[in-house]
């Protein structure tokens, strides 16, 4: 939790007091506010990019094939469609059923693995 | 021949890299951090989790920003596109007719875009303006300060004096490089002016045009500057598209998260938009 205590303050009750300078806090990058989920998030997305790297110089050539959808993807394809369903999949559970977001990100997951399987 | 493999040539764009990271990763990164906070200014934040994303989904304000930008969108690719075909269907083939008309369609182009919203406000406004002035000795109650459809007509016209010659050069490249045995063999065949049209120009022209509505959409879906210097969004919230919504609540309200949040689902609407019109462009190029 070392970045909920350095960049965020944890609750309203925090608000009014000055903020303790950690570790982390350089003053150029304060304002970007990061906390823990963000950050996992988005180290996530990067663990995605280099693993697809990885399998790319193992598997050269993206393994294109014409999918479900009649459309000539890559691995690459199969990636940026599964995010970005990812994303819609979580706000509409935000919208239309709003808690147990968990079960979206499990729905996502299972989303993501039949776009690379049949896309 | 065997090409060597040198990767030397990756350091090149360490400097697009460092570019992009600064205008648009950090950026990116640092919105997707607001949208989960709350925050008063001088950098103490507070974690919300995804109560933002809620509060924009169910918001009224949000949905009505939402159902003016695609009907504004629509309208204005509706009126452009097939106005853009035609003119440029009418347009002269050769002589010094082409240069003049080429020229005179690249103006609107050229202007920036808060001078054609302040043009135009000055332009449309009911007491001293020509267009608005005009309309109103002729009868019509026009004043697009106070009436809401006149502030959408406004807006609409606007637009399309401003974009529709893109949509014009586009379709008149597209034309001309049709084959003049295509129009040969439809005279032979004693085709109708119609039939030449629909399934000679307009197969030909599919490629352009896909790119003419592609950048028409993401243009219009993205306004700000032109409505915010004409109307401002007004009146009362009657023009206040997507964009112009999001400064307001950002900027206006300094409500940080919220507008986060906004941005986050406004990105991903365009990204999509984006995706599928590419994956219709590849498509286009298969076919050729």
């Amino acid at each position: 939790m070392i970045f909920t205590k350095l960049y965020a303050a944890n609750s309203w009750d925090s608000v009014a007091k000055t903020q303790e300078k950690g570790f982390f806090d350089f003053e150029f990058i304060t304002w970007m506010a990061w906390t823990w989920q963000t950050a996992a998030f988005f180290v996530f997305i990067a663990c995605c990019l280099i693993g697809m790297t990885l399998w790319e110089k193992k598997k050269p050539g993206g393994s294109p094939r014409k999918g479900i959808l009649g459309l000539d993807t890559t691995r690459g394809d199969r990636l940026f469609l599964s995010l970005l369903s990812a994303a819609y999949i979580h706000l509409g559970w935000l919208g239309l059923i709003g808690p147990m977001l968990w079960v979206a990100t499990i729905l996502s997951f299972i989303f993501a693995i039949f776009v690379f399987r049949y896309v | 021949m065997n090409k060597t493999v040198n990767q030397k040539a990756w350091l090149f764009v360490i400097p697009v890299f460092v570019l992009v990271a600064f205008n648009a990763i950090i950026p990116l990164m640092t919105v997707v951090n607001y949208a989960f906070q709350e925050t008063f200014g001088n950098n103490v934040f507070m974690w919300e989790g995804t109560r933002w994303f809620k509060q924009i989904l169910l918001s009224d304000r949000f949905h009505a920003a939402l159902g003016r930008q695609i009907l504004f969108t629509l309208i204005i690719l509706f009126i452009q596109i097939p106005l853009g075909i035609f003119i440029a269907l009418t347009m002269p083939k050769e002589g010094i007719g082409v240069s003049v008309c080429l020229v005179l369609m690249s103006m609107p182009l050229l202007i920036p875009w808060n001078v054609v919203g302040a043009m135009w406000n000055i332009f449309a406004l009911p007491d001293i303006g020509f267009l608005g002035h005009s309309l109103n000795a002729l009868g019509f109650d026009y004043n697009f300060t106070q009436q809401s459809g006149d502030a959408w007509f406004t807006t609409v016209l606007m637009d399309v004096w401003h974009w529709t010659s893109l949509v014009v050069l586009l379709s008149y490249a597209g034309l001309r490089s049709i084959q003049p045995a295509y129009y040969q063999a439809a005279e032979i065949d004693g085709a109708s002016r119609w039939s030449v049209f629909r399934h000679i120009e307009l197969p030909k022209m599919k490629k352009v045009l896909t790119i003419a509505i592609l950048l028409r959409f993401m243009d219009s879906f993205m306004i700000y500057t032109e409505p915010f210097v004409l109307t401002g969004g007004g009146p009362g919230n009657a023009t206040a598209f997507l964009s112009i919504d999001l400064v307001k609540m950002a900027l206006g309200q300094f409500d940080l998260g919220p507008a986060a949040a906004m941005s986050l689902i406004y990105f991903f609407i365009v990204l999509t938009v984006c995706w599928v019109f590419y994956n219709l462009m590849m498509k286009n190029e298969g076919q050729s």
